[in-house]
């Protein structure tokens, strides 16, 4: 995917498309855009970026899953066996561009995975129809645009070998597969992206942390003690043990007596 | 510079947290007291065997508390049999080394302990010597399962299985300590452990404190001198954020205060063994706690 | 999967799919962009489709449904639609959630507490009919116009029909029918006997932006804009008070002092006209003045009047102005920035006239006339009554207070003045009266701040559920494009047609009083087929089959892939230009009749205290007021709106960013945090509207536990009650904003409040909200002269 950030407007169509097609929760994204403000009055620009999962051709990701749940298949798609997937989110932590979840237990829709990892999948089961990806289609500033690199007279091949083109930490050696056209340090730039986020952001972190069940128990709360969340987390978890046992027994319920 | 700001951006969380930090310490400890307990069966001190016993179980009871953890951790516990089953085992991952590691170690633990109450030397060293290889490489893989992600700057380092098995060790005898301390309470005076003894693993301890704090020294100089995101890792997220835990639990209590204890004359006294014994066990909690999740905490804005 | 293979990346894409070559129009080998879904784990499986038309804003962007178990699963634009080309917005995108939202009501609720109580009971809807028939007809017998019809839709969905048909005349509107507001209405209309300009983003040079935010509020302009700013190059030159996505991304952002775009826009006309680069043989030919005429009127215009005025440096509109009018192809964008100031529609004159000088009327490039179909009324159609007051009025509750309006009975239609207008506070004072207003019925399927205070709610459909048809002159070929709903409605809601017919029939069951013969239609199904049917253009066999099937006619021929141009039979379809040069333009003259401009500045932003601020209130682009009020994947994006102030500004008044402010105007003070940011104006401060809600429910309200009375279980949705994790849902300004009518148009000047902005008092909460009404209603006096 090559995403032309020349184009990007902000309009966050493509994080709804997202959510939409795959009944994503709150509080965790496949795709999302970040925004941020650069300049001194009134020399001010406003700058976006979209981000996905990169499918890596060398994704940390596969490598490190203890059970091949994650895996990329022929086509170069980095993909999820869900019904593989132990929730153990080795590849959560391994992934240098935050492009995983968990996807929490509660969540609209009766067949949909839960408890287990997911992340954008390219929209394999459109395109294999022959469609683009439903961020690619939604995308009002035409900035994301989908398609064959080894084509040559495919567009992405063509903006590719005509523009300057940038990916993400390119030093980690992962060989991402989303390109970005016209990148901006100010918002590419992970360190900038910690340094630099706006306090309101930060305070917006933390409600979601207190709010957002992540199942990791792992949200420290910035500004207030980190042992005091650490115990709580621990607390947590320890309540949260008997509710999945009752899942686990349920299960073997449903195993042994149909 | 300072007129850029990001105001906006999706959240994540921390994808490992408390139970995995408490996990990786007792996994720890049980390694480092495991090691002690094979002092006297394996490597053949003679004053060690009496507390061999004690030692493994130790082990075994800290290492039974772990999988309830990691797999009530685990999105789907039920399916933590997937990580050993064939054909869904991953050759790469380093979590399904672990996951052998760690169903195999208590195994060769209780065939262990098994010989040593028999009396068996020759058994009780040959699986002893399976048993502290399986220990190390227990927690040694827990380190490795940190350092293997490139993109978490903090634990990306060579040093991290070191790191972690020096911090087993000393946490092991710490730990060690004061079981045996209480232990001297409750068993006949002919069956207590002497005192000497207890004084000549604080002095192993020591030894392990002084290792410990070259190897967090090696890794300040990385991180300090290294890339932005390493500078910003250890300046901002370990020193700011995590600055109970890694400045002031692990460093100061887990390790300066224990070293000084153990280095002046207080060493001698029951009072500072044991003290420094305590300090140690718990100040190495801190350093799991740092580096479990403030590795990965600089990345959640990203 | 030890191994990984080289980049053999998406091979499949190219052997699923062969799209015949189209020359010029980008490579052969790209993928669908939509028309069809499928399930993502249920792959291969084709949901079912039906056409649909965005309204959550009066772009009425064409689209489809996708539905499956029941259920609409998604929406998404119609790739072949010649405006929307298969990009909706987000509000557009999210929209069909509306209608599985847990807190929405699924049936007729009455009172049964006193006003505003939150006491309701679930009634049927014959009572519910019974009863409000039984009230107009009560109403009726003091004087028709005894019954208020408060109207917020883009169009007119059968209310005001039934005004008409009981024979009153009061409707008021809270919202413009129109992609226009009413200022900029009322300028084109007067100039160029239009109401509405287009301009050709895709293929200008260069735009000037005045107080628009294009790329947040008009998807169908945006991806056009997008378009040019990469593929041709154009230049964007944007004036507004703060920074907005559009300003954000402008080659050019000039900060303007708010209200003086009119004098920008003046001079820059003025240097155009003196440096001789105007069209003068299109003014010669299409104005009724002479060239030396209009640059001898414009000469009063000066460049230091414009930038004393606006702060924007003097040689920068000198420069704009030339670049402009050299361009070759120029559009001039303007909107509420311009106009919902005091004397707005005089400055959309002026922004106009730029326009008009430079020859850019319906051009390649330029202000192009729209183009639409003009959607016809059901027939027989009653005689419309009284059309001078449908327009805005936001005076009504004030003139309800002061006595100078009888009301027995108030409908409220697709509008939330409680929260939405002007001195919304006077509004619920007014609204919650009995005894000013003895009986209100609201249509809204939400709990709105409106509908807390009705007696009756006699719940709506929402937009998948409705059968609807539209319009909108939103691209250079016209179209019409309709929703046909794939469900019945959820639980006993019901298209307000429906029930105005049944209301209308209850009151009028005989047909004596001649009021039964103008509902006469079934459902709202055959409605929407006879007002296609009687639409003027049409064909009459094929347009609403086609419709029906593909949800936009005509069809000009498809998207191409890559590129975004219509084409037909490999052929690339241009629009047509100069449209009116045949047979002139729609006004008296059949020339354009702009008047000379004027600019009067407003006395009291002119002198402004140190300390004072204007305070503009703005729309983002993930909320469209209180239409998306309780959609959650918009509300998880844009939930709080602090205010805007800018950096150095704050830092002398002590103010850091997140700390509590009171933002205080002329009738009451509000609490809220600050947002200390580059972005804005030194003496404009900026809350945007959509957010801080006390009513709706959970999403809107920022808080999982706030249900709304008579939630329905079948409708619940786990995601919302456990994963909702904010909790700041904003604060509202238009109880602060008190009411300032532009007289020329009925605008509310909403950009023209003055506020003093201090840091928090003691005691101070975030979210306070402290007005005088009394001070409200002492304004709105002095208006009146
Ligand atoms: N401060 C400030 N205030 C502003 C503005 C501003 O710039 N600043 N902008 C102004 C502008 S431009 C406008 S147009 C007005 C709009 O203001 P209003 O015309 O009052 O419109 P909304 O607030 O969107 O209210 C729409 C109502 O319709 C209900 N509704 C939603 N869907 C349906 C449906 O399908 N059927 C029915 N029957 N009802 C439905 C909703 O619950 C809601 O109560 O606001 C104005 N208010
Ligand atoms: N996302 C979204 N889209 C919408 C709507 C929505 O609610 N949300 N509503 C629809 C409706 S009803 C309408 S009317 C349109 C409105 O669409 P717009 O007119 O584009 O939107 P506004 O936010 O009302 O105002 C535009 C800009 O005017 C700026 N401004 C304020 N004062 C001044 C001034 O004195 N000079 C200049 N130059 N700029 C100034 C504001 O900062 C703001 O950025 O949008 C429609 N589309
Ligand atoms: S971006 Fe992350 S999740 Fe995606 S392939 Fe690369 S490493 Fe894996
Ligand atoms: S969470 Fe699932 S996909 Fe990720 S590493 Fe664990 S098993 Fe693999
Ligand atoms: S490609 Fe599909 S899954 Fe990935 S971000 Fe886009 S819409 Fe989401
Ligand atoms: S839809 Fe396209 S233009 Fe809009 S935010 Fe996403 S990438 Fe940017
Ligand atoms: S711009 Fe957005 S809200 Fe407006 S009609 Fe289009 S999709 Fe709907
Ligand atoms: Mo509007």
């Amino acid at each position: 995917m090559v995403i032309d950030l020349r184009k990007c407007i902000g309009c966050m169509s493509c994080v709804v498309a997202c959510k939409a097609e795959y009944g994503v929760p709150l509080g965790v994204w496949r795709t999302w855009v970040k925004v941020a403000d650069k300049g001194r009055y009134p020399h001010t620009k406003r700058v976006f970026m979209p981000r996905l999962c990169n499918h890596c051709d060398y994704p940390i990701c596969v490598r490190n899953c203890p059970t091949q749940a994650t895996f990329k298949n022929e086509d170069g798609f980095v993909l999820q066996r869900y019904n593989r997937c132990i929730g153990c989110r080795t590849c959560v932590v391994a992934c240098p561009y935050n492009a995983r979840h968990l996807l929490p237990e509660a969540r609209k829709g009766k067949n949909l995975p839960r408890l287990v990892v997911d992340k954008c999948t390219f929209c394999i089961h459109r395109v294999k129809k022959g469609l683009v990806p439903a961020c690619v289609q939604a995308c009002v500033g035409g900035a994301r645009i989908f398609g064959d690199l080894n084509d040559p007279k495919s567009q992405v091949a063509k903006l590719v070998s005509k523009e300057q083109v940038s990916v993400l930490k390119p030093e980690l050696g992962t060989s991402p597969s989303v390109y970005y056209i016209g990148g901006d340090w100010a918002i590419m730039d992970e360190n900038h992206s910690y340094k630099f986020r706006s306090r309101q952001l930060v305070e917006e972190f933390n409600t979601f942390k207190k709010n957002h069940f992540g199942d990791a128990f792992a949200d420290i709360v910035e500004g207030e003690s980190t042992m005091y969340w650490v115990g709580k987390n621990m607390a947590d978890f320890i309540a949260s043990i008997p509710h999945k046992a009752a899942g686990v027994f349920n299960a073997f319920k449903k195993l042994i007596f149909g | 510079m300072d007129d850029s700001v990001i105001i906006s951006n999706a959240f994540h969380h921390v994808a490992w947290g408390t139970p995995i930090s408490i996990y990786f310490w007792l996994v720890g400890a049980s390694a480092g007291s495991f090691v002690l307990s094979a002092f006297g069966w394996v490597f053949g001190i003679k004053r060690y065997k009496p507390l061999a016993l004690s030692a493994s179980i130790l082990a075994i009871v800290m290492l039974l508390i772990v999988p309830v953890l990691l797999i009530w951790d685990l999105g789907k516990p039920l399916r933590f049999i997937y990580l050993m089953l064939p054909g869904y085992w991953h050759s790469t991952g380093p979590m399904a080394w672990g996951a052998l590691l760690i169903m195999s170690y208590p195994v060769s633990m209780f065939i262990y302990v098994y010989f040593v109450v028999k009396n068996d030397q020759f058994w009780a060293r040959f699986v002893g010597i399976i048993a502290i290889v399986l220990a190390l490489s227990t927690h040694w893989y827990t380190g490795v399962v940190m350092e293997l992600n490139p993109g978490r700057y903090i634990n990306h380092t060579a040093l991290a299985p070191l790191l972690f098995l020096t911090g087993a060790f000393i946490s092991g005898i710490g730990l060690m300590i004061i079981v045996l301390w209480i232990q001297n309470f409750f068993v006949r005076p002919e069956k207590r452990i002497e005192w000497s003894l207890m004084e000549e693993m604080a002095q192993y301890m020591m030894y392990g404190i002084v290792f410990d704090i070259f190897l967090l020294y090696l890794d300040f100089m990385q991180t300090h001198y290294g890339t932005e995101s390493e500078m910003l890792g250890h300046g901002e997220v370990l020193m700011g954020i995590f600055n109970f835990p890694y400045v002031w639990l692990e460093t100061v209590i887990g390790l300066f205060i224990p070293l000084a204890i153990l280095v002046s004359p207080l060493k001698r006294t029951r009072l500072g063994v044991y003290g420094a014994s305590f300090l140690v066990a718990f100040g190495v909690y801190g350093m799991r706690i740092w580096w479990v999740m403030g590795g990965q905490y600089l990345q959640s804005f990203y | 999967m030890s191994k990984i293979n080289r980049r053999d990346f998406l091979k499949v894409g190219a052997a699923t799919t062969a799209v015949a070559a189209c020359p010029g129009v980008g490579s052969a080998m790209e993928l669908k962009l939509g028309g069809e879904d499928f399930h993502q784990i249920r792959t291969f499986h084709p949901r079912a489709r039906a056409p649909y038309l965005c309204t959550m804003c009066p772009y009425f962007d064409g689209g489809y449904t996708y539905a499956e178990d029941g259920e609409i699963q998604k929406v998404e634009g119609d790739p072949n639609h010649v405006a929307t080309r298969g990009k909706f917005c987000s509000k557009g995108l999210a929209s069909f959630f509306g209608a599985s939202d847990p807190d929405r009501i699924l049936a007729p609720l009455k009172r049964t507490g006193p006003r505003g109580s939150g006491q309701w009971q679930e009634i049927s809807w014959k009572d519910a009919i019974a009863e409000v028939a039984g009230k107009v007809q009560k109403a009726l017998d003091k004087g028709a116009d005894t019954v208020h019809l408060n109207e917020g839709a883009f169009k007119d969905g059968g209310t005001v029909r039934f005004m008409d048909t009981i024979g009153s005349s009061s409707v008021i509107r809270s919202r413009f029918p129109s992609i226009n507001n009413a200022a900029k209405q009322a300028a084109t209309e007067k100039a160029l006997g239009v109401d509405f300009v287009l301009p050709d983003l895709e293929h200008t040079q260069y735009v000037l932006n005045f107080g628009s935010n294009i790329l947040e509020t008009a998807a169908p302009l945006a991806q056009r804009l997008t378009d040019g700013m990469v593929e041709q190059k154009l230049k964007l030159i944007t004036f507004d008070v703060r920074m907005s996505h559009t300003a954000g991304r402008s080659d050019e952002w000039h900060p303007v002092f708010p209200g003086s775009d009119g004098i920008v826009a003046l001079a820059m006309a003025n240097v155009i006209m003196e440096k001789g680069l105007a069209d003068k043989q299109f003014i010669g030919y299409w104005t009724d003045y002479t060239t030396d005429q209009l640059a001898e009127h414009l000469k009063q215009f000066t460049l230091k009047k414009a930038a004393k005025a606006s702060g924007v440096a003097a040689q920068d509109i000198k420069r704009i102005a030339i670049e402009f009018a050299k361009a070759g192809s120029g559009a001039v964008l303007s909107q509420n920035g311009v106009s919902y100031h005091q004397g707005g529609v005089d400055a959309e004159t002026a922004c106009l006239l730029l326009a008009v000088i430079t020859g850019n009327i319906d051009t390649e490039g330029g202000n192009c006339l729209p183009r639409k179909f003009n959607i016809a009324t059901l027939q027989p159609a009653p005689e419309p009554k009284g059309s001078a007051v449908r327009k805005l009025n936001h005076s009504f509750p004030f003139e309800v207070k002061e006595g100078a309006r009888k009301v027995e009975v108030l409908f409220n239609h697709m509008s939330n003045p409680a929260y939405s207008s002007p001195a919304a506070s006077v509004w619920r004072e007014v609204l919650k009266d009995e005894k000013l207003i003895p009986y209100i019925v609201d249509f809204s399927p939400f709990m709105s701040e409106t509908s807390e205070l009705a007696d009756i709610i006699l719940p709506d459909v929402v937009g998948v559920e409705r059968d609807d048809v539209a319009s909108s002159p939103t691209a250079l070929f016209p179209w019409i494009s309709m929703t046909r709903p794939q469900f019945k409605p959820r639980g006993r809601a019901q298209d307000v047609r429906v029930t105005l017919k049944k209301i209308v029939e209850a009151i009028d069951a005989d047909g004596s009083k001649g009021m039964k013969q103008y509902w006469a239609f079934s459902d709202a199904k055959t409605w929407v087929k006879k007002q296609i049917e009687a639409t003027e253009g049409i064909d009459k066999k094929k347009t609403y089959k086609t419709l029906k099937k593909k949800g936009a006619w005509p069809s000009y021929g498809k998207i191409g892939p890559g590129g975004r141009k219509i084409v037909k039979k490999k052929e690339v379809i241009e629009a047509e230009y100069n449209t009116f040069h045949t047979e002139g333009l729609p006004t008296p003259s059949g020339r354009v009749e702009i008047p000379l401009p004027s600019w009067n500045p407003n006395p009291r932003l002119a002198d402004l205290k140190p300390g004072e601020f204007v305070l503009s209130t703005f729309k983002v682009a993930y909320q469209s007021l209180s239409l998306t009020a309780n959609l959650k994947l918009l509300s998880e994006m844009w939930h709080s709106n602090p205010l805007w102030i800018n950096k150095e500004v704050a830092h002398k008044l002590g103010i850091e960013d997140g700390a509590l402010v009171r933002v205080t105007s002329d009738v009451g003070y509000l609490v809220t945090k600050a947002w200390v940011t580059q972005g804005i104006h030194p003496q404009v401060v900026g809350i945007s509207t959509s957010v801080g809600r006390s009513a709706y429910g959970r999403v809107a309200q920022a808080n999982p536990r706030a249900h709304a009375p008579f939630a329905h279980e079948e409708q619940e949705d786990e995601d919302i009650d456990h994963n909702l994790w904010w909790r700041d849902g904003g604060t509202n300004p238009n109880d602060i904003i008190p009411i300032a009518l532009d007289p020329q148009s009925g605008v509310q000047a909403w950009n023209d409040t003055v506020v003093k902005v201090t840091p928090a008092e003691s005691g101070d909460k975030y979210g306070d909200i402290n007005v005088d009404n009394a001070k409200h209603l002492a304004i709105y006096k002095k208006s009146l002269g």
